[in-house]
C-alpha cells in the first residue's frame, strides 16, 4: 500500500500530528510522480532548484514549490492522459478565468473515503431519509463548477426523498427563485422527515431573513441540518455575523447551532474542511496548512496573519500538492478549542487586495437581488 | 446605490427610475443646458470643502497611505482658477457663444452654435480612485446631462464626491444620474445607452468592444482605452536624483495607471549596458519599495502573490530572450530583455529593461502607436528636444521627465485630445 493510500484509507481523520511522517512521505511520493509525468511541474522544480529527495524532514514541508492557484487559471496543467482523468472540475471564477483541475480514479476514491470519514465524525451520515433544499445551482450539463458537484454530492449523506434547488437553469442562464423555495420549505416542514439545507451562506441567510420578515417560523423535524459551503471566502467581511445567523436559523427553522455545519474546500485543494461543534476548521490528516509572511512568504507560527498555503498529496492528475490561496489566515493551536480535537485549526481573516474580490457567493448575492426586484 | 436628482435611491427601484428617465431627460433638455458657470462655482465650493477637511475621514479610509497627496490633488484640480483654465484651454474663450460665419466670395452665411452633445453615458474604469467622478465632471463642464455607470471595483469615493457636489448645488441634480449596475447587466446598460448622445468608455479592449457591440448605431463613442507608457534614458542630468524619482514613480503608482512606466528603454545596442543598468537600478527600486510599503496586509499580500505568480509562471512560459536575465529584489524585480517592444510589465514593482538606440525609436515603436501614451524622458538637456520629437512621431502623445510620468499638468490633453472637445458638437442655424 502506498503512502497516500495509508494516509487516506487508514486511521481516523484528525490524527494529524501523528501522521506527519506519513504525510511527508506521501507528499514526496506525489512530487516524484509529478517530476516524471508533468512537464510544467518539472520546469518549476528545476527552475527553483528543488529535488524531492532533498526534502527529508517534516519541517521542510514548506520547500515543496507553492503553486499559486492563479497558475491553473493561466495554464491547463495535467500529469496524466485525459482518458485517465475521471473528472475535470473548474473553480467558480467569477472574474472570467477559471482553473481546471483533473482528478484520477484513485484520487477520487481516496477523496470519497475522506468525505465518508469526516461526515461520520460530524454525524452527518444517516439512514433516515430526508428532504434536501439546496441553496445553490441545480446541476446541468454545462456546469462543471465544483461547488455544484459538491452541493449535489452532499445530498447523499442521508437518503434523499426530494431535492429542491434555489438556483435553477432556465432560458440559458441561472436565476434565483427565493419566493418559490420558501414555499417549498413550508411544504417540506409538514413532512414527517427531516430537512437538510445545503448551499452558499449568502443564499441561506437571505431565504431565512425573508421567512423571518414574513413571520414564517417553522419547527423542522429532529435531525434537520444546515450545511454551508462554497462561500467561506466572503465570511471574513462578516456581511452576515455568524451568531446572528445561528439565532435566525433557530428562530425560523428550529435548527440549533450544533446542527449548522460549515464546509470549506477549493477545487485546487479538494480536502474537505468541516467545522467542529465550535465552528472551527481543524486540519484533518489528509492535508496541512502553512501560513506565510505577506512580504517574504516565509512560514509563520501560530497566531500570525499571513497567506494561506494548503498542502495535500490526494491528487495525481494535476500537481496541486502545495497551493497558495489568496486568503489571509491565522493558524491556532488545537488545544485552544474546547471541542477536544487536538489538531490545529484555520481561521480565515481576509483576502488579498484592496477591494473585495467577487467570489461565486458574492455573484450569487447579485442573483438574489435581481430575483427580488 | 443609485443617485437620481441628488437623492440616493436603493437599487431595487432601478426599474422605476429607468422607466421615467427618458421623459425626465426630455424635460431637462427642454429647459436648456446647464450653465458652465454653475458647474465651476459648485466645483470651487467643493474644492474648499475638501480643503477644510470635510472629506478627510473618507479619503483616509480609502487611500490611507497617500491621503494627503490625493486630497491636495483634488483640491487643486477643482478650484475655480484651475477649472476655468481647463475650460479655456480646451474650448477657448466663450466657446458656446453663437457666431456668424463670414465666408469669402459672397458665399451665404450661417450661424455657428457650439452645443453640448446632450446626454453622455460614462462607463468608467476602476483602476484610479475618483476617476469616474472626474469623467462626470468633464461631462458637466461641457454642459451635458450625465449618466455614470460606476465600475464594480469602485470604493465609494466617486459617489461621495458627486453627491457632495449636488448637495452644494442642487441645480446640478437634473444633470446627474449615477448607477452602480454591474457590467454583466447588459440589459440596463443597453437601456441607458439608448438615452445617450455619446458614450464615454474607460477601460481595456474587452470593455470597449463590448460597448461597441451594444451601442445603438450612430451614437458617438468616446473611447479612453488602456494605454502603455515607458521611460527612455539617454544620459543623465543628475543620475542619482533622476533614477530615484523614476523608482519612486514606479513604486508609488504600482504601475497600474496608463501613464505608469512599464518598460525602461536605454539608448544603446549593447546588452552589457542593459545588465549594468539593472544592477545599478535594482537597489534604488528596492529602497523605494521599502520606503513606500503599504500598511495594509491585504495589499502587501496581493503584491507578493502577484510577484510569486510571475516568478513561477516564468518557468512555464520560458524566456525567449536568450541573453536576458531576471533580477529579483525585495518586493521588486527587473527583467533585462533583448527585444525593443514596449510591453506591459508584471506591475507592482516589476519593470522590463530593454535596449532601443535612438535612431530606431520611430521604427521600433510605430507598431504600437495605438496604445502608446507617456514617455518619461531622462536625457542630456541638449538631446531633449530631438528625442521628444522622435518619441512623439512614433505615436507617443505625452513626454515628461522620468519621475513625473503620472503627474497631472493643468491644461494638458488626455491621450492626445482635449476631452471637453469630444463632448460637444457644432450646430448651425441659418
Amino acid at each position: 500500500m502506498g503512502y497516500r493510500a495509508k494516509l487516506f484509507l487508514k486511521g481516523s481523520p484528525f490524527e494529524t500530528s501523528e501522521t506527519d511522517a506519513l504525510f511527508l512521505s506521501a507528499m514526496k511520493e506525489n512530487c516524484n510522480y509529478q517530476y516524471l509525468h508533468c512537464i510544467e511541474y518539472k520546469k518549476i522544480l528545476d527552475g527553483l532548484g528543488i529535488t524531492p529527495e532533498a526534502i527529508r524532514s517534516f519541517n521542510q514541508l514548506s520547500d515543496f514549490p507553492v503553486v499559486p492557484t492563479l497558475l491553473f487559471k493561466h495554464h491547463n496543467i495535467f500529469s496524466m492522459s485525459k482518458k485517465r482523468m475521471l473528472i475535470r472540475a473548474t473553480s467558480s471564477g467569477t472574474r472570467g478565468k477559471k482553473s481546471e483541475i483533473g482528478f484520477e480514479f484513485s484520487g477520487l476514491l481516496f477523496g470519497a473515503s475522506m468525505v465518508y470519514k469526516i461526515a461520520a465524525w460530524r454525524h452527518l451520515l444517516s439512514l433516515r431519509p430526508c428532504n434536501y433544499v439546496i441553496f445553490g445551482y441545480k446541476p446541468h450539463r454545462g456546469n462543471t463548477a465544483a461547488v455544484t458537484k459538491t452541493a449535489y454530492g452532499s445530498t447523499f449523506f442521508a437518503p434523499a426523498i426530494r431535492r429542491k434547488f434555489a438556483i435553477l437553469y432556465q432560458d440559458g442562464k441561472y436565476g434565483a427563485d427565493i419566493e418559490n423555495i420558501v414555499e417549498q420549505i413550508i411544504e417540506l416542514s409538514r413532512s414527517m422527515f427531516p430537512v437538510r439545507f445545503m448551499g452558499f451562506p449568502a443564499y441561506t441567510y437571505f431565504a431565512l431573513k425573508i421567512m423571518d420578515e414574513k413571520g414564517i417560523h417553522l419547527k423542522l423535524k429532529k435531525g434537520s441540518k444546515i450545511m454551508l459551503g462554497g462561500g467561506w471566502k466572503n465570511h471574513y467581511s462578516e456581511k452576515v455575523d455568524k451568531e446572528t445567523f445561528y439565532r435566525l436559523a433557530e428562530r425560523v427553522l428550529g435548527i440549533q447551532d450544533i446542527d449548522i455545519i460549515e464546509f470549506f474546500g477549493a477545487v485546487e485543494h479538494p480536502i474537505l474542511y468541516c467545522d467542529c461543534r465550535y465552528h472551527h476548521f481543524h486540519i484533518p490528516r489528509y492535508g496541512r496548512a502553512l501560513i506565510r509572511d505577506v512580504d517574504t512568504l516565509e512560514p509563520l507560527s501560530y497566531g500570525q496573519v499571513g497567506l494561506l498555503n494548503l498542502l495535500t498529496p490526494m491528487v495525481y492528475a494535476t500537481p496541486i500538492l502545495s497551493v497558495m490561496t489568496d486568503d489571509l489566515a491565522v493558524l491556532r493551536e488545537g488545544e485552544t478549542c474546547p471541542c477536544g480535537n487536538k489538531s490545529a485549526y484555520i481561521e480565515i481573516v481576509g483576502r488579498v487586495g484592496l477591494h473585495d474580490i467577487k467570489t461565486c457567493a458574492a455573484g450569487a448575492e447579485n442573483l438574489i437581488k435581481e430575483a427580488l426586484k | 446605490m443609485i443617485l437620481e436628482k441628488g437623492r440616493r435611491v436603493e437599487v431595487s427601484r432601478q426599474d422605476d427610475i429607468l422607466k421615467r428617465m427618458p421623459e425626465d431627460i426630455c424635460i431637462t433638455l427642454e429647459q436648456g443646458y446647464i450653465d458652465v458657470e454653475i458647474v465651476v462655482s459648485a466645483l470651487d465650493r467643493l474644492s474648499q470643502k475638501i480643503a477644510s477637511g470635510a472629506y478627510d475621514h473618507r479619503i483616509a479610509e480609502l487611500v490611507s497611505s497617500r491621503a494627503d497627496t490625493y486630497k491636495n490633488q483634488a483640491v487643486r484640480m477643482m478650484c475655480r482658477e484651475n477649472i476655468e483654465f481647463k475650460v479655456r484651454t480646451e474650448l477657448g474663450e466663450d466657446f458656446f457663444a453663437p457666431a456668424r460665419t463670414r465666408p469669402p466670395l459672397g458665399e451665404s452665411t450661417i450661424q455657428v452654435q457650439p452645443m453640448p452633445l446632450g446626454v453622455l453615458l460614462h462607463i468608467a474604469a476602476g483602476n484610479m480612485d475618483g476617476l469616474p467622478a472626474f469623467s462626470l465632471i468633464e461631462g458637466l463642464l461641457s454642459g451635458n446631462i450625465n449618466i455614470l455607470k460606476l465600475p464594480q471595483a469602485d470604493n465609494g469615493l466617486s459617489i461621495e464626491i458627486i453627491a457632495g457636489l449636488v448637495e452644494i448645488e442642487p441645480r446640478l441634480g437634473d444633470y446627474i444620474y449615477v448607477f452602480d449596475t454591474p457590467s454583466s447587466d447588459i440589459a440596463t446598460i443597453k437601456t441607458l445607452s439608448l438615452m445617450a448622445d455619446g458614450i464615454v468608455i474607460w477601460g481595456g479592449e474587452a470593455a470597449v468592444s463590448a460597448v461597441r457591440q451594444m451601442a445603438p448605431v450612430g451614437v458617438k463613442l468616446i473611447e479612453w482605452g488602456h494605454k502603455l507608457s515607458f521611460a527612455y534614458i539617454s544620459g543623465y542630468e543628475d543620475q542619482d536624483r533622476e533614477l530615484q524619482s523614476l523608482a519612486d514613480h514606479i513604486i508609488k503608482t504600482d504601475q497600474i495607471l496608463c501613464s505608469s512606466c512599464q518598460t525602461i528603454f536605454l539608448d544603446t545596442e549593447d546588452m552589457g549596458e542593459v545588465h549594468r543598468f539593472c544592477e545599478r537600478f535594482l537597489p534604488i527600486l528596492e529602497e523605494s519599495c521599502q520606503k513606500n510599503q503599504s500598511e495594509s496586509l491585504g495589499i502587501r499580500a496581493d503584491k507578493t502573490l502577484r510577484q510569486h505568480f510571475e516568478n513561477i509562471n516564468r518557468f512555464l512560459t520560458g524566456n525567449d530572450n536568450s541573453d536576458g536575465a531576471f533580477y529579483q529584489g525585495a518586493g521588486c524585480s527587473l527583467s533585462a530583455q533583448t527585444d525593443s517592444a514596449p510591453e506591459l510589465s508584471n506591475m507592482f514593482g516589476h519593470v522590463r529593461v530593454k535596449r532601443l538606440p535612438s535612431k530606431n525609436i520611430v521604427s521600433a515603436l510605430r507598431p504600437y502607436k495605438t496604445v502608446l501614451q507617456t514617455a518619461g524622458l531622462i536625457c542630456l538637456p541638449e538631446k531633449r528636444e530631438s528625442l521628444s520629437l522622435a518619441l512623439l512621431r512614433s505615436g507617443v502623445v505625452r513626454v515628461t521627465r522620468g519621475g513625473s510620468m503620472s503627474e497631472l499638468f493643468s491644461g494638458e490633453a488626455h491621450d492626445g485630445e482635449y476631452p471637453l472637445r469630444r463632448y460637444v458638437r457644432i450646430t448651425n442655424i441659418e
